[in-house]
C-alpha cells in the first residue's frame, strides 16, 4: 500500500521534509531480506513529534513502529501499512546525575557513548550483552542483561523513571517524573506501570515508544579512559589499572561451576561474571574466523570442563587482596583451574576492556556466519536458570554431530545477577544461514527449549514472544497471555503499534 | 570482480551498526563518536555501510530502480572507508568493495550525476580532474631546477597530482618537496607538463574504465623514465598508484611512497636535519586515502569452505586499515624543532574524513563543508592553532570551509612545516 497522500503530507509537516521518506531505496534498508517494507520512515527528534506521528497514524488506521539502533529484527515491520520512526536523532545523554547516580537518556545513545562519559566521572553502567553499540535506553535491547550484571544488575531493575508515548498519543510520565518532574525512581510517587510497560521481555516496539529514560548507574574503580592502544582490530591497554583481575576458571562439572558461581556472588567479588564457553572466549579474542577455530580448538583443549569468565575490581589495595583470597579459596573449594591464556600478559587487558566495553558480542554471534540463536533461559533464581539451561542444552551436541551447526562447544552460557540474587542462562548456536536444514535445526532447538521450560516448570523464557509463543506458554503460567491482551487492547484499543513481536489483541 | 562477487559478504551484514561508530573500544567521548559523514549527515540507515549493503543486494536482484533518491544515496558517500574499518573490527566482510562496485554498475548502466560526468569529461579530454584547467600542469616546477623523466632518467619520479598543478595555494608542498629532495640529495624526476591524472578519485567515482584508461598511460610514462620509485605528496594519489593499480596488476615492481614516508626515511638517516624552531601547536588530520585506504593491496584468490563459519581456501587476510601510514606523518612532525604535536580524539584508522573524497566535493559540495567543518570543530577543540594534513584534497577542502565558517585555525601541509624547520 502507498500512505494516502494527506497523511505523507501530515507526516513531512512534523519532522520537516529532510526527516522523512517513502523512497524504496530507503525502505529496502530497514527490512530484512525478503520482509515486508515500511511504507515510511521518519527521524523524529522531539517527544513532541514521536506524539504527533503516532496520533496521524491512529487518525489514519496506520500501524506505526520504533526502534533505536535497530539490530534487532523486531524493529522491523510485521506486514503492510506499518510508518517507521528511526529514533536515531533522539540522541542525548539529558543528565549524568553524579550524587544520585542516575544517568538519563534518549533512545539513541549507546552505551559505548554512556559508559565513556561515566568513566569520566568515575562512574559505570550495566551494558546489555548484545553489545555498547545497541541503545543505552533501559527499556530497548530487549531485557537488558549483560556482562557487568553480576554488579550493575539489568534494564528492569536499573530502570527509574521514564517518559512514554502510548499507542494511542498521549505522553506519560511515569514515576517520579510523573509527580514531582523528577528523574530518580520509577516507581513513585506517581504511577510506576512498570509491569506494564516491560512485561517479561519487553513488548519489543508493540505498546507505543519510549523516548526518554533514567537509569541506575553504579561506581567505577577504573581510570577515566582505558589506556588502550594499537591500531584496529588489534587493541590492548598499555597496562591494566590497578586493582583489575581477569580469570577464566573452569571446573570438573557443571554443578561445581554452579555451586562457584553462586559462591563468587555471596563474597561479592565480581566485577563480571559470564559462564562463557571456550568458544565465546575464542571469539572475544580472535580478530578473524581463522583464528577462531584454532582457538576453540587451543581453548577447548585446554579446560577441563565448563567455566567461567571473572573480572575483578579492587577498590583499594586491601578490598583488591580481599577479592583475590576469596576468589582462590572458591577454587581451591570447588577444583578449579585457570585458562592461562586469558591470564597471559599479552592477552589480560585486551580480555578485560573486550569484556567491560562489551565490544565482541558482535564477533561472538555474528562474525561465523552472519546470524545466530538458539534458546535464551529466563531470568530467575541462578540455581533454577543454570538446571533449565542444562537439561537442554545437550541436544545441541547431537545437531554437531550431524553437521548441521558450527562445532563451538555444547556448554550453554549460565550468568549469575547482582551478586546472586538471580541468573540469566542461554545456549547459542551458529549455523550457515543459507542452509534449509540448519535454519530448521535452529527452529527445533527452540521448540525443545519451550517444551523444556513448559515441563520442567522452568518459567517463561527470554526467548517467548509473538503470539504463538505467548500461546504456548500462557496456559502453563496463570493465563499470563489473556492478562497481556488485555494490557494491549487498554492502551492500543486502535492496534496502531505494530505488535507482530508483542502480543496481538485479537486471539 | 563485479558486485555480484560481493554477494555473500552483503549477506553478511546483520545490521549492528558499528560501521556508523568509531570502534567502540576506542570511544572515550560522545561527543566524537560517529566516524561516517554520511550517515551522520542524512540520518537514513541506508546512508550507513551497513544500509549500503542492503542496496546493493536489492540491485543485484533487481528490486530498485535507479531513480533520483537512488543515485542521491549513492554519490552522497566519500568512500573514506571508515564504515569499512569499523566493520571489520569484528568481522570478516568486505563493505567498501561493494559499495564502490555499486557506482561501478551506476557508471556502466549510465545511472551518473552532472557534476561527476563533467569532471569525467575533463579527464578524458585533458587528463586532469581539474575541469577548466587554465594553467599550464608544469608551471608549479618553473624555476626548480629538476629533471623532467620524459627526456632524462631519474631513479625518483615526483608526481605532483590534479589540484596542485592547478591551484595556487596548493603549489608551495610541491615545491617544497622537490627542494627538500633535492637537499637530500635524491635523484628525483617530474613529468611536468606531461604528467597526467592518476585516474584514482575515478575509480572512486565509479568510472572503472576511465581509471583503467589512465592508469595504463601513466605507468607507461613510469616505465619509459626507469624510475623504480614514485613518490607523491597527494594521499588521493598515493591511494591510486598503491592499492588499484596493484589490485589490477598495473603498479609492478614500482615502489609508492608518499612524500611523508620518504621524508620521514630520510630525515632517519640523517640525510635531512630539521633544526630551525617552528614555534607552533599543530594537530594532525590522517587522510582517509593515507591512512585506513592506504595499506598495501592484498591479492586473494580462492573459495569459501563449505560449513557454518565463513573462512577461505586459502584463508583470505582482510583489509581492515591495520597497516595503513599513520606514523611517518607524525615522525615528521615530531622532528621539527619548537613544534607541538597534539591528537584529536578521531585519529588513524577511525579518523573523520575532511569531506571532500569520493566527488562529493564537486557533487555536494555543501555535504563537503559539513563534513569539514565537524573535523575543524573537532581540531579547535584540541587547542591547536593549526591542522596539518597531507593530501591536497584535505588542505584545499578545509581552506575553502575555514574561509566560509570563519575559524581562526591554519591549514598546512606536512611538509610546508618541515620546510620550515630546514
Amino acid at each position: 500500500m502507498v500512505l494516502k497522500r494527506e497523511l505523507y503530507q501530515a507526516l513531512e509537516d512534523v519532522v520537516g521534509p529532510e526527516n522523512i521518506s517513502e523512497a524504496p531505496v530507503i525502505l529496502g534498508s530497514y527490512a530484512q531480506r525478503g520482509r515486508p517494507r515500511f511504507e515510511a520512515v521518519t527521524l523524529p527528534k522531539t517527544t513532541e513529534e514521536v506524539q504527533a506521528i503516532v496520533r496521524l497514524c491512529n487518525r489514519f488506521g496506520v500501524q506505526f513502529k520504533a526502534s533505536s539502533s535497530g539490530w534487532g529484527a523486531y524493529g522491523d515491520a510485521g506486514g503492510p501499512g506499518v510508518v517507521k520512526l528511526d529514533l536515531r536523532r533522539m540522541n542525548r545523554i539529558l543528565e549524568i546525575n553524579e550524587k544520585n547516580m542516575y544517568v538519563v537518556v534518549e533512545p539513541y545513545v549507546i552505551y559505548a557513548q554512556l559508559q565513556a562519559e561515566l568513566m569520566k566521572r568515575g562512574l559505570n553502567c550495566n551494558i546489555t550483552g548484545a553489545g555498547s553499540n545497541c541503545s543505552a535506553l533501559p527499556l530497548a535491547a530487549h531485557q537488558g542483561i549483560g556482562h557487568l550484571s553480576v554488579s550493575g544488575s539489568y534494564g528492569e531493575r536499573n530502570q527509574l523513571a521514564l517518559e512514554w508515548v502510548t499507542p494511542e498519543g498521549e505522553i506519560v510520565r511515569a514515576g517520579s517524573l510523573g509527580s514531582i518532574g523528577q528523574w530518580w525512581c520509577g516507581d513513585g510517587p506517581g504511577p510506576s506501570l512498570r509491569g506494564i510497560i516491560r512485561g517479561n521481555v519487553m513488548p519489543l516496539g508493540g505498546l507505543g515508544v519510549y523516548t526518554k529514560a533514567a537509569q541506575k548507574i553504579y561506581h567505577w574503580p577504573g581510570p577515566a579512559t582505558f589506556p588502550i592502544e594499537g591500531v584496529s582490530p588489534h587493541y590492548r591497554p598499555n597496562q591494566i589499572p590497578p586493582g583489575f583481575m581477569i580469570h577464566y576458571i573452569s571446573f570438573p562439572s557443571p554443578e561445581k561451576l554452579s555451586k562457584a558461581a553462586q559462591k563468587v556472588g555471596e563474597a561479592e567479588i565480581g566485577f563480571i561474571l559470564m559462564g562463557f564457553n571456550p568458544g565465546m572466549i575464542s571469539a572475544n579474542i580472535a580478530t578473524n574466523n581463522n583464528e577462531d577455530l584454532a582457538y576453540i580448538k587451543q581453548f577447548t583443549d585446554s579446560v577441563q570442563g565448563p567455566g567461567f569468565l571473572i573480572i575483578m575490581a579492587g577498590n583499594s589495595p586491601r578490598d583488591t587482596e580481599y577479592k583475590e583470597k576469596a576468589l582462590q579459596q572458591i577454587i581451591d573449594e570447588y577444583g578449579g583451574e585457570p585458562l592461562e591464556a586469558v591470564e597471559e600478559p599479552k592477552n589480560a587487558g585486551g580480555f578485560m576492556w573486550r569484556f567491560i566495553r562489551v565490544t565482541s558480542s558482535i564477533r561472538e554471534v555474528a562474525r561465523a556466519s552472519g546470524i545466530f540463536a538458539g534458546e535464551v533461559g529466563g531470568t530467575d533464581v541462578f540455581p533454577l536458570m543454570h538446571q533449565y539451561i542444562m537439561r537442554s542444552a545437550p541436544v545441541k551436541q547431537r545437531y554437531i554431530d550431524e553437521g548441521k551447526l558450527l562445532a563451538d562447544g555444547t556448554d550453554p552460557f549460565v550468568q549469575s545477577v547482582e551478586h546472586g540474587h538471580a541468573g540469566h542462562a542461554e545456549l547459542l548456536i551458529r549455523f550457515n544461514k543459507q542452509d534449509p536444514g540448519s535454519l530448521k535445526v535452529a527452529g527445533e532447538i527452540a521448540q525443545f527449549a519451550n517444551k523444556t521450560a513448559i515441563e520442567g516448570h522452568f518459567g517463561v523464557p527470554g526467548h517467548a514472544w509473538g503470539d504463538a509463543a505467548h500461546d504456548q506458554y500462557g496456559p502453563h503460567t496463570l493465563n499470563y497471555h489473556k492478562w497481556l491482551r488485555k494490557i494491549k487492547k487498554t492502551f492500543d484499543p486502535n492496534a496502531a503499534s505494530e505488535s507482530t513481536n508483542y502480543i496481538t489483541a485479537d486471539n | 570482480m563485479a558486485l555480484e562477487d560481493y554477494r555473500t559478504d552483503m549477506e553478511m551484514c546483520c545490521r549492528c551498526s558499528i560501521c556508523k561508530f568509531v570502534p567502540l573500544e576506542k570511544l572515550t567521548e560522545k561527543r566524537h563518536s560517529y566516524v561516517c559523514p554520511s550517515i551522520a549527515r542524512y540520518n537514513f540507515h541506508t546512508y550507513s555501510g551497513g544500509g549500503r549493503t542492503s542496496m546493493g543486494l536489492a540491485l543485484l536482484d533487481e528490486e530498485l530502480e535507479y531513480d533520483e533518491k537512488l543515485l542521491e544515496v549513492v554519490y552522497n558517500c566519500q568512500m573514506c572507508g571508515a564504515c569499512d574499518m569499523s566493520c571489520k573490527y569484528a568481522m570478516d566482510i568486505e563493505v567498501l568493495e561493494p559499495i564502490n562496485e555499486i557506482r561501478i554498475k551506476c557508471v556502466e548502466g549510465g545511472h551518473t550525476v552532472p557534476a561527476l560526468d563533467g569532471i569525467i569529461s575533463s579527464l578524458r579530454n585533458q587528463a586532469t580532474m581539474v575541469p577548466g584547467a587554465k594553467a599550464k600542469r608544469g608551471d608549479w616546477a618553473a624555476g626548480l631546477d629538476v629533471k623532467d623523466i620524459t627526456k632524462q632518467q631519474a631513479g625518483v619520479i615526483y608526481h605532483a597530482g590534479c589540484r596542485v598543478c592547478y591551484d595556487q595555494d596548493l603549489r608551495q608542498v610541491a615545491t617544497n618537496t622537490i627542494e627538500l629532495l633535492k637537499k637530500a640529495g635524491i635523484d628525483v624526476g617530474i613529468a611536468g607538463e606531461n604528467e597526467i591524472c592518476c585516474g584514482g578519485r575515478a575509480y572512486q567515482m565509479g568510472y572503472k574504465e576511465d581509471f583503467l584508461n589512465q592508469a595504463k598511460k601513466y605507468m607507461e610514462i613510469i616505465r619509459k623514465s626507469g624510475a623504480k620509485t614514485l613518490v607523491t605528496g597527494c594521499a588521493d594519489c598515493y591511494h591510486a598508484f598503491k592499492v588499484p593499480y596493484d589490485k589490477f596488476g598495473l603498479k609492478g615492481d614500482l615502489e609508492v611512497m608518499h612524500a611523508t614516508e620518504y621524508l620521514a626515511r630520510l630525515i632517519e638517516e640523517g640525510k635531512l636535519k630539521p633544526t630551525k624552531k617552528v614555534d607552533i601547536k599543530v594537530t594532525y588530520h590522517d587522510p582517509c586515502h593515507l591512512g585506513r585506504l592506504g595499506e598495501p593491496y592484498i591479492h586473494w584468490e580462492g573459495n569459501p569452505v563449505p560449513g557454518h563459519i565463513r573462512i577461505f581456501d586459502p584463508p583470505k587476510e582482510f583489509r581492515r586499515g591495520t597497516y595503513g601510514v599513520y606514523e611517518p606523518p607524525r615522525d615528521v612532525l615530531k622532528s621539527i624543532p619548537g613544534l607541538k604535536l597534539v591528537e584529536m580524539d578521531r585519529v588513524k584508522e577511525y579518523a573523520w574524513c575532511c569531506g571532500a573524497g569520493g566527488g562529493v566535493r564537486e557533487s555536494n559540495p555543501d555535504f563537503a563543508k559539513w563534513t569539514a567543518r565537524e573535523r575543524i570543530s573537532e581540531a579547535e577543540s584540541t587547542g591547536a592553532d593549526a591542522i596539518v594534513t597531507a593530501c591536497s584534497g584535505c588542505e584545499q577542502n578545509f581552506k575553502e570551509t575555514i574561509d566560509e565558517c570563519g575559524s581562526s585555525l591554519k591549514v598546512y601541509d606536512v611538509v610546508e612545516l618541515l620546510a620550515r624547520a630546514i
